[in-house]
């Protein structure tokens, strides 16, 4: 038996416990002695539905309106509102200008608009798969046991994904990370394929019917989306796309405990 | 929505300065690394929207709970950022959001020492600090159901986390609302783990005790 680490304070490991800050040796001593110990298990469902609470009522922000301008303005970025300095203008060229901006501003918008949220979305996990595969270490926790990654995500954000087992398959599970699209952090499971990296990200889509998965092909790479169960899923990579497809359909099909 | 495409440059790895300390310049020479070289002006700037653009929000989050108010807040994130801009030429890629919130939360408090003095913010953290090592027990207050727990409204939750002190404040709103993992908030907070996890598990105790003695 391996020897628990000791703590000045008995409820310590329950924190670390529920933070998913233990390595699994450590995290079964702690549930080995809530086992034994009953006023532990009540500090740690304690614990537990204050974390739930505060999930539920103090969510991250978005930064409120107009603070990324003045961010940007102090750094050089945006330029400080102008103001119309001309010694003569007439009233005609300033009523025609208000309509010619009116009419830009429009269509303007309806440009700007034109990219969907799906589609920043898409871009965005497409270029967190990039950078990745840049960084010296294309995952935050590497692990080809999905029972250690699972567990990593849990104590890191509000929803695990779905993790399954696919080495049998020539898809073995290399590790996680967690890449923000947009301004939310999302979990991405990372498979290998050969010498290729998969890319899975999981974005929540609340109350979205199920799709089957559809390719595309963005910057070079291939990308399969599909939805099940109120979550997103988008598979990237640069393997070829059959390789992409074959997968796309083993993790849909897999069950995640066999 | 912040999504900024990669430049080739962004691969590049530079040495990063995690803490200068809270009141220190950000200023930093500019890095030897050849690639720094070329339109430095563009370039901090694509680097500041992708690295610390997208964490405002976070950012904006932790000033706030710092300084108790929006307003403060939002002086604290434009300073702070404007901190970072000036820095950013030192951050390695791929670890922003704790530098970031390194920088926010030492301009948060020199920014109270030097605006809000009257709250002697630190000595009285000191002292509650002390005070709670002295009584681990407080054996005084009930400690409540978990079903009381689930059942708290968010102005109470609000008040419970408002009133801790903020050693403990900022250090459960870097977990629990944020996400940080325990050496990320060490990195941040500039101390060891092991207070890390002493401040979590006594600043929740006393949410969890003070939301047990609104709700009973």
């Amino acid at each position: 038996m391996t020897r628990p680490l000791i703590y000045e304070d008995s409820t310590l490991p329950v924190h670390a416990y529920l933070d998913g800050e233990l390595d699994p040796t450590n995290a079964l001593a702690v549930e080995k002695r809530m086992a034994i110990d009953p006023a532990l298990a009540a500090e740690c469902e304690r614990v537990e539905a204050l974390q739930r609470l505060m999930r539920e009522h103090l969510p991250r922000e978005a930064p409120p309106p107009g603070l990324r301008m003045r961010v940007e303005t102090a750094v050089g970025m945006r330029r400080p509102r102008t103001q119309f300095a001309h010694a003569q203008f007439s009233w005609r060229a300033l009523a025609a200008s208000i309509a010619v901006t009116a009419v830009v501003a429009s269509s303007a918008t309806s440009m700007l608009r034109a990219p969907s949220q799906s589609d920043m979305v898409r871009d965005g996990i497409v270029d967190a798969h990039i950078r990745s595969l840049m960084a010296s270490q294309p995952i935050d926790v590497a692990s080809s046991d999905r029972h250690t990654v699972k567990p990593w995500f849990n104590g890191r954000i509000p929803q695990a994904p779905r993790v399954v087992d696919l080495a049998k398959q020539d898809f073995p599970l290399v590790g996680g990370r967690i890449d923000v699209v947009g301004e939310v952090p999302v979990p991405t499971l990372v498979y290998g394929r050969a010498k290729h990296l998969i890319s899975v990200t999981a974005v929540p889509a609340p109350g979205r019917a199920n799709s089957a998965p559809v390719p595309r092909a963005v910057d070079g790479y291939n990308m399969y989306r599909w939805t099940e169960d109120g979550v997103a899923y988008w598979a990237v990579s640069d393997v070829a796309a059959a390789d992409l497809d074959k997968f796309s359909e083993l993790f849909r099909t897999t069950p995640p405990d066999q | 929505m912040t999504i900024v495409s990669l430049r080739r440059r962004d691969a590049v790895r530079t040495k990063g300065r995690l803490d200068d300390g809270p009141g220190e310049s950000f200023d930093q020479k500019p890095q030897i690394d050849g690639e720094n070289n070329m339109a430095p002006g563009q370039d901090d700037h694509a680097r500041f929207t992708r690295l610390v653009l997208p964490h405002l929000g976070d950012a904006y989050s932790l000033a706030r709970w710092i300084t108790g108010n929006r307003a403060d807040a939002e002086d604290v994130v434009q300073e702070a950022c404007l901190r970072a801009f000036r820095a950013i030429g030192s951050l390695a890629d791929g670890s922003a959001r704790p530098w970031v919130l390194t920088i926010v939360r030492n301009t948060a408090y020199t920014w109270l020492r030097k605006n809000r003095p009257s709250a002697v913010l630190v000595v009285e953290d000191l002292e509650d600090v002390e005070a709670a090592n002295a009584d681990p027990g407080d054996p005084d207050s009930e400690t409540p159901e978990t079903a009381l727990i689930a059942k708290a409204d968010a102005a109470c939750l609000q008040a419970a986390v408002m009133a801790l002190p903020t050693a403990y404040r900022e250090t459960m709103i870097l977990r629990d609302v944020q996400g940080l993992s325990y050496r990320e908030i060490a990195e941040v907070t500039g101390v060891p783990i092991g207070t890390v996890m002493s401040r979590l598990a006594r600043g929740r105790n006393r949410v969890i005790k003070s939301i047990g003695r609104n709700e009973s």
